[in-house]
């Protein structure tokens, strides 16, 4: 796929990769008609796309390393903007004249569902709870039992008398 | 047999931290609403810190710095639609959009400020980050680099400036990329 590519877009996709525009794309110094150039071979190339999610997981790990976090009040700060912004007009969003929603249009692409972390913990707590509640129901049925045994050959001869 | 045991929980332990640090587009993409909070505090939770020793490259006073990231964050969680048409995964679209703002920011305070903060950039004890992966390159090397990403300039002017012509600085790009991604990998 790949050679007949090259061959249709009459670039050596090697020799492309070779010229650093993967890091120039990355980190931003790539020019506009590079950026054009980039994204409409993308798609026709899968080893440009492999070697450009290279470089970014390494360049995010490189980030993960170095990072530095910001003061406190920056957050504050953000949140305060935050507060400040206004609603998103449908009108300003691409595509999305028609739609009176605010939400982003996207489409699922996995099976899994994700849910917010605290679940995990209360998950754990519930099931922790339910196996303490089936224990005691066992322990407190099988003791009823034990008492009911106990006290049956006493009721019995109380039967007789009467 | 243990000591194996051990190494890879901890192997795994480091790459489940990457993977809290990291986030896909689908995850992000689920708990989008563009602009609002809980996008922006998703990605200020993921994301600030290494962004704000990003910005700490072109401007190393860190209040400045922290001012640059509010303002940076306000503007980018409304264009995350954006992030997700692009081909750059999120925290690299948010790096490279910031750099945008960084910049124009930078040029909207004037040549002046801009020297100013070159002066700092070379100091030692400005934050290097990316710079530091081009310790062993050649001061012209560093040079170019530095000029073509720190202060936006474009390799026409650096080739002007040097009185080289424009392949010998495209080279000299080329070759900082490489020892960029070589020292990355």
């Amino acid at each position: 796929m790949s050679g007949r590519d090259q061959k249709k877009s009459g670039v050596n996709i090697e020799l492309y990769m070779q010229s650093g525009i993967i890091e120039s794309y990355a980190l931003g110094l790539a020019t506009s008609e590079e950026v054009v150039e980039f994204e409409q071979l993308l798609p026709h190339f899968p080893e440009l796309k492999d070697a450009l999610q290279e470089f970014e997981y390494h360049l995010e790990l490189f980030s993960i390393d170095n990072e530095i976090p910001p003061p406190p009040e920056v957050r504050l700060q953000m949140e305060d903007r935050l507060r400040t912004l206004p609603a998103i007009p449908d009108r300003l969003r691409r595509g999305s004249r028609s739609h009176r929603t605010e939400y982003v249009q996207a489409k699922e692409t996995s099976g899994h569902i994700r849910v917010h972390r605290i679940w995990r913990t209360l998950f754990i707590a519930v099931f922790v709870l339910a196996k303490i509640f089936l224990i005691l129901a066992i322990y407190y049925f099988l003791e009823y039992r034990h008492a009911e045994r106990q006290l049956h050959p006493v009721a019995a001869p109380a039967v007789k008398q009467n | 047999m243990p000591a194996n045991l051990s190494l890879f929980i901890a192997r795994g332990g480091e790459i489940l931290a990457i993977l809290e640090k990291t986030i896909a587009k689908d995850i992000l993409k689920s708990e989008l609403y563009p602009g609002g909070r809980p996008a922006a505090e998703l990605l200020y939770a993921r994301y600030s810190g290494m962004l704000y020793s990003y910005i700490l490259q072109f401007v190393p006073d860190r209040k400045e710095a922290g001012a640059l990231l509010v303002d940076i964050f306000s503007r980018l969680t409304t264009q995350l639609q954006d992030a997700f048409d692009s081909p750059l995964s999120i925290y690299c679209w948010l790096q490279v959009e910031s750099r945008k703002i960084i910049l124009e920011n930078i040029q909207n305070k004037g040549v002046g400020d801009v020297a100013a903060g070159a002066g700092l950039v070379k100091g030692p004890k400005a934050p290097a980050l990316y710079f530091s992966l081009l310790e062993d390159a050649p001061p012209e090397h560093q040079w170019v680099f530095r000029e073509l990403f720190i202060y936006g300039r474009t390799k026409e002017e650096l080739a002007i400036q040097s009185g080289k012509d424009l392949g010998y600085v495209s080279r000299i790009l080329r070759e900082c990329l490489g020892v960029i991604r070589k020292n990355l990998g």
